[in-house]
């Protein structure tokens, strides 16, 4: 039997309405997406594209107008679908009257844990995320990075095979980041499926195998982070010796006597390429510059403002 | 039943390390010793008197903690959004309702409890230890606290903490009222009053039914008809108002 997606979205749609007159806004328009065990899939878009909607119908707080989604082969609707599944919301809120200790025993009796097995992994957990000497102070006493730190233990209480995490740098300093970094790719390495949204693409390029970009509602691109960004490369800087002057396309960068150094468009390397050599020319230096996924990203967003539909 | 414990365990630790709940009960408990100052300046029978007050103190406070705890189970879960991270979980909705429910009836229990030993140590120093009655009639307040809960939980499940709180005070005092309501019916010579009277009397609850605190107080038996009828009652209303809410709650989406 094959293994099935760790999350599948067919046609997944949702329409929210607001105020008295029940005025319809489209959140998702018909999300197909699929993302494979075991890998760290980034999940990425601007503000009100979709993203914490899609987590928020994989995670059963809401539900979808049309269209279905599963988590490890089951129906996401069912709450046996999230035994294997942890999940950290953006900005989470835990019960201020708990202390991380007890937050965590909580959570993990949730998943049916109990006696020495939880035990132990409370204190496995509270140790990983560097809260063990803060374990008895109450959450409401708790910075924002600490009460991520807290979010992220209790997302990891049940060993998930599926890691759901929304915004999981939000709030962290760079020793936290790093740390979250860390735990994250040491489930990819146990075997663990993430699923990243993130605002902060840095961390997404460096981390995820695979990334889709969700903009309106739709995914306009979904691939490893080496075919999206070559698929838009930016530019290509070139170097010459010229013995004589040429009317090449592109931008000037210098030139200094017979040197010359250009500005091409991807598509035009390759003409230019053959003009300097039969005129006599030396190619020296041809540098591609990558476009970083930032860019890819706010390319696509510029697509989409233009109605460059997918 | 793990999960249905560690849920209300938790409905429980949260109301028992809340203030407020302290506050009421502080009150309610000094109620309780300030009626016993009553049988001085009453005219008649006052142990009587100091009874009835003493009663009257526990239900009406133990009504007020139901009613304050109740409208706010699940709206605080939902602004607080501490739902995302128990709904997420493999946690039917209904589980979740049903946890909450049973730590808040964990919390009336307590409360109970507390009150009702501080009403039979007053009682049996100025008067005589309290007959059965009086401990049934707190039993059946026990089953009146759970369906006033049930109604709060399912306002609670679609409003805020204010409505809720408009809409189970409206059952409340209904509630207490069907009797009059029916008898209201039976007087009007107007059909369509008859109808709405009785509408009103099938579907709101009957509080009163579960009302034993004047026998108690008079020191008659309360017949086992009635304590079972008010069980059988109570037990089934309050099923069907949490089988309500909780189809209510798995319906909704968290915003």
């Amino acid at each position: 039997m094959s293994t099935p997606p760790a999350i599948e979205c067919t046609q997944l749609r949702k329409v929210y309405h607001s105020g008295f007159l029940r005025i319809p806004y489209v959140g998702l328009q018909g999300l197909n997406l699929e993302v494979r065990q075991g890998e760290i899939f980034g999940f990425v878009g601007p503000n009100g594209a979709g993203k914490t909607t899609t987590i928020k119908i994989l995670m059963s707080l809401q539900s979808a107008t049309e269209g279905h989604a599963t988590l490890l082969g089951k129906d996401c609707r069912s709450p046996d679908s999230k035994s294997e599944v942890g999940f950290l919301p953006e900005r989470p809120y835990f019960y201020e009257h708990l202390t991380a200790q007890e937050l965590l025993f909580f959570y993990g009796r949730l998943f049916d844990l109990r006696g020495a097995e939880l035990s132990k992994r409370v204190h496995e957990l509270l140790e990983r995320v560097d809260l063990k000497s803060s374990q008895k102070v109450p959450l409401r006493n708790f910075s924002k990075g600490m009460l991520q730190r807290a979010g992220i233990a209790q997302a990891l209480i049940n060993r998930p095979k599926l890691l759901v995490l929304d915004e999981p740098m939000s709030g962290l300093d760079p020793l936290g980041r790093t740390l979250v970094k860390d735990i994250l790719l040491e489930e990819k390495k146990r075997g663990t499926t993430v699923f990243l949204s993130s605002h902060v693409l840095g961390d997404v390029e460096l981390l995820a195998d695979r990334v889709g970009i969700l903009i309106d509602g739709r995914l306009h691109g979904c691939g490893t982070v080496q075919e999206l960004v070559d698929s838009t490369m930016k530019h290509v800087d070139c170097a010459f010796r010229i013995p004589n002057e040429l009317d090449l396309p592109g931008k000037q960068i210098s030139h200094d006597g017979d040197l010359l150094q250009q500005r091409l468009a991807p598509e035009d390397v390759s003409e230019v390429l053959d003009r300097v050599r039969s005129a006599g020319g030396e190619v020296i230096q041809v540098v591609p510059a990558r476009s970083s996924l930032e860019d890819v990203v706010a390319k696509e967003v510029l697509k989409s403002l233009r109605g460059d539909v997918p | 039943m793990n999960r249905l414990l560690a849920i209300a365990s938790n409905t429980f630790r949260e109301a028992i390390r809340d203030r407020v709940l302290y506050s009421i009960l502080f009150f309610a408990a000094g109620v309780l010793l300030l009626s016993v100052t009553v049988s001085e300046i009453t005219i008649g029978d006052g142990e009587k008197v100091v009874r009835s007050i003493a009663q009257g103190a526990i239900r009406l406070f133990s009504s007020g903690i139901a009613l304050f705890l109740g409208v706010g189970l699940v709206y605080k879960e939902l602004e607080r959004k501490t739902i995302y991270t128990i709904a997420s979980k493999p946690i039917p909705r209904w589980l979740f309702l049903l946890g909450k429910y049973a730590g808040l009836m964990g919390v009336l229990a307590v409360e109970l409890i507390l009150l009702g030993a501080l009403y039979t140590v007053v009682i049996s120093l100025q008067q005589e230890f309290p007959p059965g009655a009086v401990f049934i009639s707190w039993l059946m307040l026990y089953l009146e606290l759970g369906l006033l809960t049930a109604w709060a939980l399912l306002f609670s499940s679609y409003s805020s903490p204010t409505t809720a709180t408009f809409f189970s005070l409206a059952v409340y005092v209904i509630g207490h009222l069907a009797d009059d309501i029916a008898l209201f019916g039976q007087n009007t010579a107007n059909e369509m009053l008859q109808t709405l009277s009785q509408v009103l009397y099938w579907l709101l609850p009957n509080f009163e039914l579960f009302n034993a605190s004047e026998m108690a107080v008079h020191g008659m038996a309360i017949p086992s008809a009635h304590f079972f009828g008010a069980l059988a009652y109570g037990l089934g209303y309050s099923t069907i108002v949490l089988v309500i809410a909780a189809r209510v709650l798995s319906t909704r989406d968290f915003k």
